[in-house]
């Protein structure tokens, strides 16, 4: 919970409670209290979100994180290694990747040891489930990699992380909004610089980034309860803000992903790797995309056309409805162009956009105990009854591969000069963050898994940093903040204008159309947004799609730059927020189509329709956009796995 | 702004069509949703705990009593196009994007986990996400004899039966005007400014009975505890609480968490006493063992009936009470 007072200067401060969040939280707060040293200053932290903790969306992850324990069957971090990669269509980064795989188990251990409530087998041990690409022996039989707690992993670690936070004393500032991230010294970068002068492979990670090209200097909050907007300085500073899924209609994500980290790193001057790759969960129920797990699937839940014909075994012999999830989304999409798609029963005469999944085998008793989370969305939602109805369900967006480019340890990096090139101070880790570990797909288990361990690597890392500081070799601490007093001025100025000559709404309640003139409102913006990105790019694009929606989207960033509250009372006004956010996601809109727009191939969640083919001898490389769509390319890492073909 | 009784006159303004959800359901049905709204005083009044400025800042406006912040009142209507499987939110938020942008109320996931969407709807508490128009809207009839002014009376009656199990009054019809639906803050805690209220009583509550394993000894980083499924099933159903506060809202003895820590902190005190891995029920129940601990508990159970996660809550505080009694 939040501090009595606030200081002007924090030794670190982490934004987003979240599992990278709180896990950087609780591995930063357990390094420092390690290397504490009597007599010595406590070192002040400061964890801000824009939700209660509780809130967050890790909450509504489900089907499990994956770790080859071998609780179940024989597994092999190697096998996990391999399927991560091939799962990401090659373009992830393999010592990265490396890590993820081989560090899973401490990772699932941990969590367990925080106090999560794994289902279990009989003989104690953390039980195991089948997920989507999660194979054995690279690429054979599916393997019970994913630890679970029924479909409600992501509540469980949530909690439990937020609990050992309360333990560790973590100080929390809840409902707060970061406007606007502070660097100093940011050079602008030089585009032309070719690409091919990256170091060799094999030799990218173990030392640490030097050089850098800018360094963290703080953020200007807003906190909601009160409407005042703060500049805090800090030397150390992580973003973990989570994906951006509202970036579309219909999608899994909560109301609150609006891309906050990834649009406050394009307007600092960073840059965001591989943003083009949005992954489409394929099992969105209906037109709600509330998301039914992947584990439905797994416990033997078959997707169907309006045939009956369970077509996955057409698109992915062997795999079937386990294949990758882009493969399934593209399947679906294929299948309802074919005609063969399915009405929402809810409106038998809409259109076709639809197809079945077909959970009658599974059995009431099993679907009670493994899906209960499944069971309960599809009652409450669909109206339907799993165990005798067929679901409609269709592709809602879901996670976003890309975002802020940054080694393993968490650090932020800019590309330039065919270099990377740290920010000194800043780190991210989870959803809005690129190492990258889910290339141009993400495997299911691996998001929850990808921000538990390398939020804690992050969190680790800045406790590093932190100690070096005070123990003398600090850069000036209290340092130059003019850069941060002129955002925090821009800031208020900025806020004075939407809440300028609002009417107040308490002075017409007998007469509260607060739209008279039909003018527009932020909720509305975002909702066009929606939409115009769903046609756009939602699981295929081309360049006629994207060039549209960047019209689209130009004429959308007029309109909102416009916009005012329509209550001047400061305090708890969400639309205030929500005025900022939709800034947030046109910024963000702008950079995945300039992206999409220059990778001229189908890769992973990418396909594009002009360009169906993978093509590894161009495109084997990261994109990296900056805020004006310049993209430049950085080479994919590859240590131990040349690219080769991903059938499904 | 009263209407009781009868569709209100002034129908606010219309809706031109669904766009809540993208869906495509026929919205030939239209529904009053009635809001009780607050905004605080001079707008930038509303601080609360969790406001780390706050006392660096001049002291509260709101005096001693924490249940009555100073500011604007007033109940307004909103006439939508919408359709008996809507949920609430989606009405709020077809509301926002159409008439009325300066509405607040908490909302996230959207699907019932999140657990930040908790009000109190016509008598019922309960979340926004995940509460339908066809479950609570309802045509005011004379005879029923609630709604309007009788609701005012309940945050704090007491009433063991104050709280309403749905599906309330005469059921709806499924087209044409659907009737009203009384949306007001959860009752318990403290209004901030509309829908939205003080959670930080409760999440103290939670915080005050140490709601985390206990790491004594340094665990075997190789290894995970066991835990059978059976040990796994006596707190399993505790741990899916959501904090949406809920069950605390339901209970006439929490109001505002002064003379009872609420059933909240309660079950997550429970949550740890029974996990076989904890090994600290003792200290535990002795912890919950005081006047405004377990003790405070009148065994109303009112804190069942709405619980999101379908606890027993009631079950589960009659369960610490034996417990510290043995």
């Amino acid at each position: 919970m939040s501090p009595a007072t606030i200081k002007s200067h924090y030794e670190a401060i982490i934004v987003g409670a979240g599992a990278a969040g709180m896990s950087a939280a609780l591995s930063l707060s357990r390094s420092l209290r390690k290397n504490h040293h009597e007599g010595q200053e406590t070192p002040s932290i400061l964890v801000i979100s824009k939700l209660q903790p509780l809130r967050s969306h890790t909450g509504s992850a489900e089907g499990g994180i994956a770790a080859s324990l071998g609780n179940e069957e024989q597994d092999d971090w190697h096998w996990h290694y391999y399927d991560t990669i091939k799962g990401s269509d090659w373009l992830a980064d393999q010592d990265a990747v490396r890590i993820l795989a081989s560090e899973a188990r401490k990772t699932v251990i941990r969590l367990e040891h925080e106090g999560v409530a794994f289902s279990r087998r009989e003989d104690g041990r953390i039980a195991q489930r089948k997920f989507g690409g999660h194979t054995s022996e690279f690429g054979g039989k599916p393997v019970k990699r994913a630890a679970y707690a029924a479909d409600r992993i992501g509540h469980q670690i949530l909690h439990a992380l937020w609990q050992q936070c309360v333990q560790m004393g973590v100080t929390f500032a809840e409902e707060w909004y970061v406007t606007d991230l502070v660097l100093d010294g940011i050079k602008v970068p030089d585009t032309d610089s070719p690409a091919e002068e990256q170091r060799k492979d094999g030799e990218h990670e173990s030392a640490p980034l030097t050089n850098p090209c800018a360094k963290a200097r703080g953020l200007v909050v807003l906190d909601t309860h009160t409407g005042e907007t703060h500049a805090i300085s800090s030397d150390t500073i992580m973003l973990c803000t989570g994906g951006a899924g509202r970036l579309f209609h219909t999608t899994s994500n909560s109301w609150d992903l609006t891309g906050d980290g990834m649009a406050l790193a394009l307007k600092a001057g960073l840059q965001l790797e591989d943003i083009e790759f949005i992954q489409f969960h394929p099992t969105g129920l209906g037109h709600t995309g509330i998301l039914l797990s992947e584990a439905s699937r797994s416990e033997g839940g078959i997707l169907r056309n309006s045939q009956g014909r369970a077509f996955m075994q057409d698109y992915a012999p062997g795999h079937g409805d386990l294949a990758a999830r882009d493969v399934v989304s593209r399947s679906i999409m294929a299948e309802i162009d074919a005609g063969r798609g399915v009405a929402d029963p809810k409106d038998p005469n809409g259109p076709r956009n639809c197809v079945w999944l077909d959970m009658r085998g599974i059995g009431e008793e099993r679907m009670k105990t493994l899906l209960p989370q499944v069971y309960e969305t599809i009652r409450r939602f669909a109206d339907l009854d799993p165990t005798v109805d067929l679901i409609p369900i269709k592709p809602t967006a879901h996670y976003t591969m890309g975002g802020i480019p940054i080694t393993t340890q968490g650090q932020v990096y800019k590309w330039a000069d065919g270099r990377r090139c740290p920010v000194e101070g800043l780190y991210a880790a989870g959803e809005c963050s690129c190492l990258s570990v889910h290339g141009a797909n993400r495997l299911g288990g691996n998001s929850l898994l990808d921000a538990c361990l390398f939020g804690t690597r992050a969190g680790e890392a800045m406790a590093e940093q932190v100690t070096s500081a005070l123990s003398g070799k600090s850069t000036a601490q209290s340092g130059d903040t003019r850069s941060l007093e002129q955002t925090l001025a821009t800031r208020r100025s900025v806020i004075d204008r939407i809440l300028d000559d609002s009417p107040s709404e308490s002075d017409h309640a007998q007469a509260p159309d607060t739209n008279p003139n039909g003018d527009t409102n932020a909720y509305q913006v975002m909702q066009t947004l929606g939409g115009v990105m769903e046609d756009a790019v939602a699981v295929r694009c081309d360049q006629k799609s994207i060039a549209r929606a960047e019209e689209e989207v130009a004429d959308l960033d007029q309109t909102a730059q416009g916009l005012k509250a329509h209550s001047p009372d400061a305090a708890f006004n969400h639309e205030l927020t929500a005025i900022m956010e939709i800034d947030n996601l046109l910024t963000l809109s702008a950079a995945v189509l300039s992206a999409s727009d220059s990778r001229e191939e189908s890769r992973g969640a990418l396909f594009r329709r002009d360009h169906p083919e993978r093509d590894d001898q161009h495109f084997l490389v990261h994109s990296m956009v900056d805020r004006e769509g310049r993209v430049d390319w950085q080479p994919v890492h590859i240590v131990d796995m040349p690219p080769s073909g991903r059938q499904y | 702004m009263e209407p009781e009784g009868a569709e209100p006159a002034v129908a606010i303004s219309t809706g031109t069509g669904d766009h809540a959800s993208g869906t495509h359901i026929s919205t030939d049905s239209s529904v009053t949703i009635r809001v009780a709204r607050f905004t605080p005083r001079q707008g930038r009044s509303g601080r609360s705990a969790s406001n780390p400025f706050a006392s660096s800042s001049s002291p509260s406006p709101f005096g001693s009593r924490p249940g009555r912040p100073r500011g604007k009142r007033w109940t307004q209507e909103y006439r939508i196009q919408t359709a008996h499987e809507q949920t609430i939110l989606d009405c709020l938020l077809q509301i926002k994007r159409e008439q009325d942008p300066t509405l607040n109320f908490r909302y996230s996931c959207g699907h019932g986990m999140c657990g930040s969407d908790a009000v109190l709807i016509n008598t019922t508490p309960t979340l926004l996400c995940t509460a339908t128009v066809g479950d609570f809207a309802k045509v005011p009839a004379e005879e029923t004899g609630h709604g309007g002014d009788q609701d005012r009376g309940f945050r704090r009656t007491g009433r063991t039966g104050a709280v309403q199990s749905r599906p309330e009054g005469p059921q709806p019809k499924r087209t044409g005007w659907l009737g009203v639906i009384d949306i007001k803050p959860l009752p318990g805690f403290t209004p901030l400014r509309d829908l939205i209220v003080d959670t930080d009583t409760m999440f103290d509550q939670i915080r005050r009975f140490h709601p985390y394993l206990r790491d004594d000894a340094e665990p075997d980083p190789d290894r995970e505890n066991l835990q059978t499924p059976a040990q796994l099933s006596r707190f399993e159903l505790l741990s899916n609480c959501i904090a949406c506060g809920i069950c605390e809202g339901s209970c006439p003895v929490y109001a505002g968490g002064e003379a009872f820590a609420g059933p909240a902190a309660l079950i997550a005190a429970s949550r740890f006493i029974n996990d076989s891995r904890d090994g600290h029920s003792q200290e535990r129940l002795d912890d919950i063992n005081q006047e405004d601990g377990i003790l405070a508990c009148e065994s109303v159970r009112a804190c069942s009936r709405q619980c999101p996660r379908g606890i027993d809550v009631g079950e589960e505080m009659w369960q610490l009470v034996e417990a510290v009694n043995r």
